[in-house]
């Protein structure tokens, strides 16, 4: 398979996610519009259901993400998130020379996501819904965001290291595992930093708010850079720890 | 043992191979050999086409009816 064949898939993996994930937490604002919240923690998505709204979003992100690593993990294998990517080049697992073709398709696949998922929804989408970007709650300083996200993203890309790169692993399980894995990350973590655990799904949004006239939120760009990439190494490396006789 | 479709045929032909699917005893006339090419990998990585293929080897009937 041609590298330019792996990083359009690539692409439309990163789509999948921020359209359908992202997009899920752009329509539970839009939903909230308006109604008071009894705290600033709350930002509206929690109004309806308290933890089941993150929980919906949560699934949201994950079946858009078990389908994209079914329909594209032979192709290209379906990482959308440069923290994975990163991890498993770091492991030794993936070619140098294609780390930066697939970050570079995985951010391109987000933004065009962001862009469409606009012209699907308005502008309230972007003035209300932010395009689902992610930001720190009200409370939560820069290192707990990144904290939070490093831990997020240790447990998936632990879950990704047993259930598909370990080659003990039970077949066909990876994508429902990976995406319910994802989802609880998002039910617990959401409400905290917005639970990204991917530096192309924060940037897509970021990118679409900067085009389209919504919030500038590039101050926390670092946080999804810095926590999700660490946690992705750990967890990479711990797992190989683990494992070795 | 004998090829089948001979032997239906009223020859008696010894045989060479057996079809995977049904079993027959096939001789060298009536085995279709055909590669199936294999991969390895996936999620999270590329599958890869091996470069050796595997040989399969069918019975006339078999082979029509996977190709139909």
């Amino acid at each position: 398979m041609s590298l330019l064949k792996r990083c359009v898939a690539e692409i439309i993996g990163t789509f999948l996610l921020v359209f359908f994930g992202a997009g899920a937490a752009a329509i539970t604002l839009m939903l909230a519009s308006g109604v008071e919240t009894q705290t600033e923690f709350n930002i509206g998505i929690g109004y309806f259901g308290g933890l089941a709204d993150w929980l919906a979003i949560g699934l949201a992100f994950g079946i858009a993400i078990a389908g994209a690593i079914y329909a594209l993990g032979r192709i290209s294998g379906a990482h959308i998130n440069p923290a994975v990517t990163i991890a498993l080049w770091a492991s030794k697992r993936f070619p140098t020379g294609e780390v930066a073709p697939y970050i570079i398709a995985q951010l391109i696949g987000a933004s065009l996501a962001s862009i469409l998922f606009f012209a699907c929804t308005g502008p309230e989408a972007v003035l209300i819904g932010g395009l689902g970007a992610t930001a720190p709650f009200h409370g939560i300083s820069y290192t707990e965001a990144i904290l939070v996200e490093a831990i997020g993203t240790f447990l998936l890309m632990l879950v990704i290291m047993g259930v598909a790169v370990d080659k003990r692993a039970p077949e066909g399980f990876a994508g429902l595992i990976i995406g319910l894995t994802v989802a609880g990350v998002i039910t617990t973590t959401g409400n905290i930093a917005g639970s990204s655990l991917n530096p192309a799904r924060t940037f897509g949004p970021y990118l679409g708010n900067t085009l389209l006239g919504g919030s500038n939120l590039w101050e926390f760009f670092p946080i999804y850079i810095i926590g999700p990439i660490a946690g992705a190494l750990i967890a990479v490396f711990l797992y190989d720890w683990l494992n070795s006789e | 043992m004998k090829c089948y479709i001979c032997a239906e045929e009223g020859k008696d032909s010894d045989a060479v191979a057996i079809c995977i699917v049904c079993g027959m005893g096939l001789c060298r006339e009536h085995a279709m050999r055909e590669e199936t090419e294999s991969w390895e990998g996936g999620y999270p990585f590329p599958a890869r086409k091996l470069k050796k293929s595997i040989p399969r080897i069918l019975c006339p009937a078999c082979y029509e009816a996977f190709h139909s």
